[in-house]
């Protein structure tokens, strides 16, 4: 079952979600609406490594916006903290967003219960694009579960800004041997 | 708890499902399989979230159509959905997907009130002839959790569209440039 809006609303008052900044005005019938943080990051190698640790260069979006290019990987993230012990949470992009052919996530809507921080966002457009800090650019929505709960321990807990992918700290040494 | 064929069926005839055309044939185990119409806007160029999306009208011929890569389509189901009771989650279904077609850009949900004909964003990876009336992807029904609100109040951008839909987020945002 998803959550309907004001489920939302009252779970966030209640503390089963906890989303910060909380702005009623950003809710909808079954999701919230989030809005992307300043800082992005670029990958700066030729080819990313996916068990490797992979240098990115930080860009701010300034009060005129940044044009994305199609063919780069930016990521970004929001300016919300959004998580919970109890609902499964996903990030979606919105409608507006995606009729201007932009990406918000890649293939990984599905967050895990008990993860709190801000949502690196995976933004690749189809066109170039300007895109604008402080605008509302995805959704989140929640899922109700059932089982027991065991809580997300992971390595982006509490996240701050945009992170790049750490898949390399979970690489097992017999699958780098050769 | 995502509905049924059975369960979509049943909520159709109680009036909590509308599918407008409706075809029985078209229910599969857990989802409607809805269609491609003929309109198609083609968007080049560079896009700006505070600006109005430019775009090229298009009607996809019988003979079908060839999409290319790195190109923004906005096109649209044949059928209008609308549930008061239950969400919604579109996409594409496995044969379309292995055609290397992206039905939507990363936005699946239909909120509770809904009433529309569903713009799509398609983008491909090789270039792939399309046809109007297609079987394209599949319409999923969720139940809720909690009081319910609607997407029909007033306010919300594309609560009853029947045609394609370009982005309105210009609308949140403050031009950039008031020239441009």
């Amino acid at each position: 079952m998803i959550l309907t809006g004001p489920e939302i609303t009252a779970a966030v008052r209640d503390g089963r979600i906890r989303i910060t900044p909380f702005t009623p005005a950003q809710v909808n019938p079954n999701s919230y609406n989030v809005r992307l943080g300043p800082l992005l990051l670029t990958y700066t190698c030729d080819i990313i490594d996916a068990f490797e640790p992979n240098p990115t260069r930080q860009v701010t979006v300034g009060d005129g916006g940044l044009v994305l290019q199609p063919g780069e990987l930016y990521l970004g993230h929001t300016v919300e903290e959004v998580g919970s012990d109890l609902y499964v949470p996903l990030l979606f992009g919105r409608s507006s967003v995606g009729r201007l052919g932009l990406f918000v996530e890649i293939t990984a809507p599905i967050g895990d219960i008990g993860f709190h921080g801000q949502w690196t966002l995976m933004l690749t457009p189809t066109r170039p694009l300007r895109v604008y800090a402080g605008m509302k650019i995805g959704q989140v929505m929640f899922f109700v579960s059932t089982g027991a709960r065991d809580l997300y321990r992971g390595k982006y807990q509490g996240s701050a800004g945009p992170q790049p992918s750490r898949y390399w700290r979970d690489i097992r040494p017999d699958t780098v041997a050769s | 708890m995502i509905l049924t064929a059975a369960a979509i069926a049943a909520a159709r005839m109680s009036g909590d499902i509308t599918i407008d055309p409706f075809e029985p044939g078209r229910l599969s185990p857990n989802a409607y399989d809805w269609r491609l119409s003929e309109q198609i806007r083609v968007c080049g160029g560079t896009l700006d979230a505070a600006a109005v999306t430019r775009y090229d009208e298009q009607t996809i011929p019988g003979s079908g159509m060839i999409l290319h890569p790195r190109m923004l389509y906005l096109g649209v189901t044949c059928e209008r959905t609308c549930s008061a009771r239950y969400a919604q989650l579109l996409n594409g279904c496995r044969d379309v997907g292995a055609l290397g077609i992206w039905v939507h850009v990363s936005a699946p949900l239909g909120h509770t009130g809904h009433a529309i004909a569903w713009t799509l964003e398609i983008r491909v990876v090789r270039p792939v002839r399309v046809y109007p009336g297609m079987t394209f992807g599949k319409l999923v029904f969720l139940e809720v959790h909690g009081d319910r609100d609607s997407y029909q109040q007033p306010g919300a951008k594309y609560a009853a569209t029947s045609g394609i839909g370009i982005s309105r987020l210009h609308e949140e945002l403050a031009p950039a440039d008031p020239g441009g």
